[in-house]
């Protein structure tokens, strides 16, 4: 066999190596971004979640309950409130003083 | 030495079988050959869709694309429905794993009783039952990790709504399929139901994606829709009829609140209501959105637009003296009677005392067609513009058929019906200075306009009349609130029973607004038949009125527009050292 028939042999081996590498470098890569994926996804969904979690733990029902019964708070009245108003940079307090 | 021997003269080779026999071997091995390259062809060339087909069944898979029904947000972005993951399990009775431990650990987990489980999965012909739908992620994370063969779990979406009863008839629910059943959900629901995408993928053995093929359709997903509700508004004025229905043992209530420049629901709430998460026997009475889709009389709530036009048509002045007594006033044969006789009332007084008599006197001098057409402009006998199911339009007979005694009972609100909505929304003609808003849903993004209905000026001098009928000498003392101007007027309606009047059933009613100078809001609450002693609106419904109208104006930051006497309790603290 001629030389060259040698060298263009080894050259597509190395070739159809490099082919099988890439692809299975290709899959193995695209599971890795498959799976971050997902995770992202399932982040997400996690975040919507918790935001209904939070939401329900405050509830006007529940804050309105805990601020009276462990808190001792009680409704604002206009009669507890001093107003403040501001209109061209004057501060105006109008309502009830102390 | 050895003598060599001549291949061809070998005696091994001098065979005694026939030729045929080569040839033959020959001939067949040709056909086999023959065979191959036909089989061959076939598979390249001829059947090669089929093949291409079976073979990327079995590596090649369609994944959908979940989408995520939009959310349900109130005015200032708080959730009134959103959707979480819920998983369902089902199982495949033909070949589950009937190992006695792990099924009452499962029947466990699943919350029901061994026995339910079991006929369940008795039916070993079927392939396909659902164990639960909707359940929590951890208990199925549970269950999957007991490791039954033959159960297996489906990823589903469950709709939670924060808000619970109180805004339950606007918001109203999905069903298992995540199709809007009742309220903003079934209104919006092609907005809010997202489109599933899909994609094919090339899975491996362990079922990992290793590559996608072709082109993926991405999911989108639903809008989220903002309303105009304030979910503390809604809870409050929830809260507050709740209370006054249980207080009068009534059957029921409804209570709206509208932003009176805007026309924006702020609240709209009906006693009894039901919780959207948990709808197990639920009753016709309780999914009912009264508020919208039940029509009433609305007996002296009407006088004010009856007045409004003998103002409008120039027949009367604020101060005009009008006879009332003897507290009777016939009209062809049937005779209208006021509460209590008064004498001679100003119009205003009229109106704060909330004289039939007076009210019908003014009536009578008018048009038909000019009543009929104040009616409809302020929305009597229209459909609201609402897009929900099941907006009534009450009714407004056409002035042509009126008789003269019908047309005076409409003047104090009998003989015509609307539904509390619209009768909240009319009012928006005197709080907005004699314009009155298309009522919306959805949050404003812009100033709207108004249609006007009477003068600026009749506006004004109607919302002192309301004003008087809420203050000392009015029908509606209990609607006063503390540092805010309120005006409104009272109802209170003998029910109608098929032909008739039920003699001892009534609803009381209040409609306001405050504060009176600039409005703000309007709130229109009503009672259905209180039982509890007292039935005038302004004994049960005038209390919502007044503390709704606290709590919201104070929730929308409204300084108030009268003197407060001021109630800090100032403690003298010693500082020690």
């Amino acid at each position: 066999m001629s030389r060259l028939s040698i060298f263009l042999l080894l050259t597509v081996t190395a070739s159809a190596l490099m082919l099988v590498h890439s692809q299975y470098e290709t899959r193995r890569l695209f599971m890795a971004l498959e799976s971050a994926k997902k995770e992202a996804k399932r982040l997400e969904i996690d975040e919507d979640r918790l935001q209904v979690e939070r939401r329900a733990q405050a509830t006007p029902l529940r804050v309105e309950q805990i601020a009276r019964q462990q808190l001792q708070m009680r409704t604002a009245s206009p009669a507890i409130t001093q107003y403040v108003s501001i209109s061209d940079g004057n501060v105006s307090v109008k309502g009830s003083q102390p | 030495m050895s003598r060599s021997v001549q291949l061809s003269s070998s005696p091994l080779l001098a065979s005694k079988t026939p030729v045929w026999r080569s040839k033959f071997i020959v001939a067949a091995i040709a056909l086999g050959f023959m065979g191959l390259v036909g089989r061959a062809a076939y598979v390249q060339v001829i059947a090669n869709d089929f093949f291409l087909r079976q073979g990327e069944v079995r590596f090649a898979r369609t994944l959908s694309l979940p989408a995520n029904r939009g959310r349900v947000l109130d005015r200032n972005g708080m959730l009134l429905a959103s959707s979480v993951p819920a998983p369902s399990l089902w199982a495949n009775p033909e070949d589950i794993e009937r190992d006695p431990a792990k099924l009452r650990e499962l029947a466990r987990l699943l919350e029901m009783s061994p026995a339910e489980l079991d006929k369940k999965l008795k039916d070993d012909e079927k392939t396909f039952v659902w164990l639960r739908r909707q359940m929590d992620e951890p208990v199925v994370k549970q269950i999957l990790a007991l490791n039954i063969k033959g159960v297996y779990d489906i990823k589903e979406y469950k709709r939670l709504y924060p808000e619970g009863e109180a805004a339950a008839h606007i918001v109203g629910f999905t069903n298992v399929e995540d199709q809007g059943q009742e309220g903003v959900e079934l209104v919006f629901q092609n907005q809010l139901a997202g489109k599933p995408g899909s994609r094919r993928v090339i899975k491996d053995r362990f079922h990992r994606v290793v590559e996608a093929v072709g082109e993926t359709v991405p999911p989108v997903d639903g809008q989220d829709l903002q309303l105009s509700i304030d979910s503390k508004v809604q809870f409050f004025a929830y809260q507050k009829l709740r209370e006054a229905v249980l207080e009068h043992k009534a059957k029921a209530g409804s209570v709206v609140v509208l932003d009176a420049q805007s026309g924006e629901i702020l609240a709209l709430a009906n006693y009894p209501s039901y919780s959207p998460d948990k709808r197990v026997n639920l009753s016709g009475e309780q999914l009912r959105n009264r508020a919208l889709t039940d029509t009433f009389e609305p007996g002296s709530t009407m006088k004010p637009f009856a007045v409004a036009l003998a103002l409008e048509k120039g027949l009367v002045k604020p101060e005009t003296p009008i006879q009332t007594a003897p507290g009777r006033i016939t009209i062809t044969g049937s005779t209208i009677t006021d509460a209590h006789p008064h004498g001679v009332l100003s119009v205003n007084e009229v109106i704060q005392k909330s004289s039939n008599v007076g009210t019908v006197k003014m009536a009578m001098q008018m048009q038909p067609r000019e009543m009929w057409e104040m009616f409809a402009q302020v929305g009597f006998g229209q459909k609201p513009q609402l897009p929900f199911p099941g907006v009534v339009s009450g009714r407004l007979r056409p002035y042509k058929t009126w008789r003269p005694i019908e047309q005076a009972t409409m003047s104090y609100g009998y003989g015509i019906s609307g539904s509390l909505f619209q009768v909240a929304r009319a009012y928006t003609v005197f709080a907005r200075d004699g314009e009155v808003v298309p009522a919306t849903l959805m949050k404003a993004e812009h100033q709207v306009a108004g249609v006007r209905v009477i003068s600026a000026e009749n506006a004004k001098a109607m919302r002192k009349m309301l004003q008087m009928a809420a203050g000392p000498g009015g029908t509606a003392q209990k609607a006063q609130t503390m540092g805010y101007s309120v005006g409104g007027k009272t109802g209170t309606a003998h029910k109608q029973e098929g032909k008739g009047y039920a003699g001892k059933k009534y609803r009381g009613f209040f409609v306001g607004m405050a504060p009176i100078e600039a409005p703000r809001i309007v709130v229109a609450v009503m009672i259905d038949e209180p039982s509890n002693g007292r039935y005038y609106g302004g004994d049960v419904a005038a209390p919502v009125f007044s503390q709704t109208v606290q709590q919201t104006l104070r929730l929308m930051g409204v300084q108030p527009d009268m003197a407060v006497k001021p109630q800090f309790v100032v403690k003298s603290v010693e500082e020690s050292f």
